[in-house]
This record gives structure tokens, sequence and C-alpha cells, in this order.
């Protein structure tokens, strides 16, 4: 088991999270939604696993390349 | 008695002998033991890796027996050190090349082992005999190392009297021939420079790194980072230095053959036309129902562009920089073109500065090697907010808007969803006649409704009892005037298409482009 970081690819505000700790995804299932420049961009997930941690709320704002959640896969 | 006498029978073995023995010596590289440490690392040696990118057979090599000799007493050749420099030609998909790479082996690379006349006149073969050059780096390029001073006895001037030389051609054959970097191992200084200034650079992932200087120097400044902290993949092709990173050395050979084959050989050719065997007319269903009614979902723009081009055509470059465009190569009906696409994934398509920057030496590089341009738009406009006026987007973005208006090459574009502000309007070159085509999902305007109203109504809506409902009636009221049909009434946009169409209108386009190129130096003098 390796824990993967998931991480935001760009600057913005975490919309909505959709994915909760314990929860098992495939790979390209969404994690959670960022909105930038009005759009809803998905963060997907790598690879298929578990997700250990969501590390960002609603309403945060993430830097790009900020780890956003943990994946156990 | 005869009338002539015969000649004595003689030839020239001695010196064949001598000949072969030294080339011999020079295959020995930088000898055995150096040899199993480039192999004990995962690299391959410079001559496995001429070996592996030409044709079978097709390395033609020059000036092999160049380098470092020492002879005995008697003046007997006891050993040569070949220079670290190998270069000659070979065929690439039968098409003529010039290959020069660092031999890692010796001296890792270094310039006190290189002969400096040899990169230069691999660099100079390929501007004036017009052969794309690639170059395979690892170490410093070719560039000295400290202990040159020693060698030399005195400090070295870079770009002392004489010692332009290979500036000038890193220069100049980015406006004459395609010049790709292959970086496959540590690459610094002077190397990192000759990787940089290509028009295609790719590295290893595992075992290669770039940088200015590596971690020895770096560490000065109080920076302890490993190779790849300081210039791996992650770093070199997220900042743009580099443009494609690969698992293995034959992948970076595939990549570098697959560049070449979208391009002229140089300025004064057209890029070769491929037979094609995908039906132009074919219509793509999913294109119907790709774009989300509701706009603030995104949808995948590269399976827009493997649904246009010829099947499997599209070649990416510099996915991991500038990520709000996609740029790369494509065929059209077997034609070339260079394709740029939005990716709302990232900003939603907007320009950012780093796009900006990649626009500009991308749409450079179409207009170098005479490739018509497509560009599948959905821009909602130039990066907005703190972070991208730091980043003095307007100014990149008003320079990437000059490269669009400073190309001559065929243009067309297809707007997909949005076009708005002046990002919006960097869709087709200004001031002469390009082709386009609106998807029935496209819209557009000065800037976006949203935030705009508030701006443009403020007064109105500031005296209304209910300012929130007063925003929400002008909305209303202006969303129904911006119907894409509307604009096609006043002609302010030519054609609105159902999307299914858009590959035969492409590749007509490509057709209608074919005779226009003009297989000649440009006006522009291309930069890296």
């Amino acid at each position: 088991m390796a824990e993967v970081k998931i991480a935001a690819e760009i600057t913005a505000s975490v919309w909505q999270i959709q994915a909760k700790p314990g929860d098992q995804l495939a790979e390209g299932d969404t994690v959670m939604l960022l909105e930038s420049m009005k759009m809803e961009i998905p963060v997907a997930a790598p690879r298929a696993g578990r997700i250990a941690a969501v590390l960002v709320a609603e309403g945060d704002q993430v830097e790009e390349g900020q780890a956003v959640a943990l994946l156990e896969a | 008695m005869p009338d002539t006498i015969p000649t004595p029978v003689t030839d020239w073995q001695p010196e064949l002998d001598e000949l072969r023995r030294r080339e011999a010596m020079a295959r020995e590289m930088g000898g055995p033991d150096k040899v199993r440490r480039q192999h004990d690392g995962g690299r391959l040696t410079v001559r496995e890796r001429m070996d592996k990118l030409a044709d079978p057979g097709s390395f033609h090599e020059i000036g092999a027996i160049a380098g470092r000799a020492a002879y005995d007493g008697a003046g007997e050749l006891e050993r040569l050190t070949p220079s670290n420099c190998v270069f000659g030609r070979a065929t690439l998909d039968a098409r003529p090349v010039v290959l020069v790479g660092d031999d890692f082996t010796v001296r890792g690379g270094s310039a006190d082992a290189t002969i400096r006349e040899k990169p230069l006149m691999a660099e100079r073969m390929a501007n004036e005999f017009r052969l794309p050059i690639v170059r395979i780096i690892e170490g410093s390029g070719g560039g000295g190392s400290v202990k040159t001073i020693e060698t030399t006895g005195r400090a070295n001037l870079p770009g002392g009297v004489g010692g332009t030389g290979l500036f000038n051609y890193t220069t100049l054959n980015l406006s004459a021939v395609p010049v790709v970097g292959l970086g496959l191992g540590s690459v610094a200084g002077l190397g990192a420079a000759r990787l940089a200034s290509t028009h295609y650079s790719v590295m290893t992932k595992e075992t290669a790194a770039m940088f200015v200087a590596g971690p020895p120097v770096v560490a000065r400044l109080g920076q302890n980072l490993d190779k790849k902290a300081l210039g791996g993949w992650e770093i070199q092709t997220r900042s743009g230095a580099v443009d494609h990173a690969v698992d293995s050395e034959e992948e970076a050979f595939e990549c570098a053959r697959r560049f070449l084959s979208y391009l002229p050989s140089s300025v004064h050719g057209l890029p070769p036309d491929l037979p094609c065997d995908d039906d132009p007319g074919r219509r793509e269903d999913s294109l119907f129902s790709i774009v989300p009614r509701d706009r603030r979902r995104v949808y995948q723009m590269r399976r827009i562009i493997e649904a246009v081009v010829d099947r499997g055509s599209f070649f990416e470059q510099g996915r991991m920089f500038g990520r709000s465009l996609i740029t790369g190569f494509a065929r059209f009906g077997g034609r070339a073109v260079a394709l740029m696409a939005s990716d709302p994934y990232f900003y939603g398509g907007s320009w950012t500065a780093d796009t900006c920057q990649k626009a500009v030496r991308f749409l450079d590089m179409a207009e170098t090697f005479h490739l018509p341009v497509v560009y599948l738009v959905d821009c909602p406009g130039f990066m907005i907010g703190l972070e991208a006026e730091r980043a003095a987007t307007i100014r990149h973005g008003v320079r990437a808007m000059a490269a669009m208006n400073q190309t001559t090459v065929p243009w067309c574009s297809i707007i997909i969803r949005n076009a708005f502000g002046v990002a919006g309007a960097a869709h087709q070159p200004a001031g002469r006649l390009s082709l386009r085509y609106a998807w029935l999902s496209a819209r557009w305007g000065s800037l976006p409704l949203e935030g705009g109203i508030e701006a443009a109504y403020r007064a109105e809506i500031e005296a209304a009892p209910d300012p929130a409902q007063k925003l929400r009636e002008i909305e209303d009221r202006l969303n129904q005037l911006r119907s894409p049909f509307r604009t096609a009434e006043t002609f302010w946009v030519e054609e609105i298409i159902d999307p299914r169409e858009t590959r035969r209108l492409l590749c007509d386009f490509a057709q209608l482009a074919a005779p226009l190129r003009m297989p000649q130096p440009g006006r522009l003098q291309m930069r890296p």
C-alpha cells in the first residue's frame, strides 16, 4: 500500500468535496470540484484506491501543486 | 626485353590498418569501466544511442579518430582517448539529419575533452546542408569544468575571441532547420543551454536532470537538493524549460522521429504530406453532445482533437506547461498542421502568462516551418486576479497576440465554446482573412456577463428597491441578446456549424492551405 498525494493542478477555491475518507475510488473518479474562472474543475483520482484523508474544506483556497487529499493505493 | 619496367606491387595497407586501429580505439570510448558505469546507471552510451536513433546502418560518423593521443618514446601510438563529442549524418525514416551526441564516459562530457570544432561543425553542417539536427546531451554538453583552468593555463572568458561560434548556430539554426534536444543524463551549464535552445526537447524521467548548475554548486546557496529535486522532469516540464519526459531512451528517440515527421527538413522545404486512409468527410457523432449545456461544467478537449484529426495523428508538445492551451501537431487528410486548443480543465481555458509564452513559441515554430494553424477555441479571457497581474499576464498576452498577428501561414479557428475579452479576440491573426467556424455551443462577449453586469449597470442596480432582483432582470434581458444566431444575423461571425462537420471542414482547410505554403525562409527570426 502506497500513499499517493492528490494535488490540485490549478490555483482555485474548493467548491464541492465529493469523496470522504474510506471511500473506494476508481482511477479518474472525482474527488472534489474546484472553482476557477467560474468553472467547476474536477480533481480526479490518479489511480484506484481508498481515500485516506481529505486535506481541505469547501471554500478553502488551494495553490497549484498543493495536496488536497491522500489516497491509499 | 620488355619495353616497360613493371610497377612494383604496393598498396596502402599499413595506413589502412592504422586507421582501423585508431577507429577501434575511439569506439572504446572512455574504457570498459566507464562504459559499465554508464550502463549500471541505466543509460546507453553515445554510440548505442546513435545506433538506436538512426535508421539501421545509416550513421556516417565524422571525425571519429579526433581525440587526445599518447605516444611512446619511439613515436608509436599507445592510446587514443576520443573526443567526447560524436557526430555525423544519418537518416531518420529515410530523411537525412545531423546527429551530435555527448560521450559521458569521456571526462563526463566536459569541454576539455570535446574539441570544440566538432559540435560546431555539426551545427554548421545542419545549417549549410539544410538538415534537421538532433542533439543528444549528457553532462555539461561541451561546457567547461572547473578543472579546465588547469589544462588551458588561463581562465575562460565565456564567448572570448573566436569563441561564440556555437552560440551563433544555436540561434541561427532555430530559424533554419528543425532542432531537437534529448537530455539523457545529468545536463548542466552549456548542455542545459543546448537542450533548451531547441524546437522540441525531451528528457528521461529516471535518468535525466537538467539545471544551470548542479546540486554541489546550489548547495553553496544553502539549497540542499538532489538532482531530481533540483532539475528532474517534474520541475523542468512544468517550468516549460523541457517539452516532454519519457520513461526510456528508446521512447525519447521515437519522440524525436515523430516530431520531425511533421516538419520540413529546413525552412527551404515544405512539411511532408502523407497518404491518408481516414475519410476526410468522417462525421463524429460524439461531438454533437461533448460540450455540456451547463456552462460551469468542463469537457475533455483532447477527445475533440482525437475525433477530428486523421486517426492517431495528434502529437502533443509541452503538455505540462501553460496547460490551459494544448499545442501539438496533427494531420488532416495527410497534411500536417500546427494545432492549438484550449483546455477548460485549466483555469477554464484562460490564458495565463505561461500559456502566452507557450503560444508565442509554438506559433513562431508554425510560422518558421510553414505549418498552417488550426485553433480550437474556448477562451474566457486572460487569467485575472492578483497573481495574474503580478505575472504580467497582459504583457505576455499582447506578446502572444503579436506572435499570432505576425504569422503569415494559413489559419483556421473553430470556436468551441467561449471567446471573451482581449484574449477572446486572439483567436485569429489580425489584418488578413482566415477561416472561422463557430460550434452551436459557442458564446462570446467583450467580457462575461457574470461580474460585468455589476460594473456596467452599477447605478441602475443600486437605485433599485431590490438590487438582487434588478441584477437578475438585467441578466435575463442580456442573456436573450447573446445568442450566437443574433451575431450571425449581423455577419459578425461568418458561420455556425454542426460540430459533426468539423473534420470535413478542417480537411477542406488543409487542402486550401496547401498551395499557400511558401518554401522559403520567413521574415521571422525565431527565439527559443
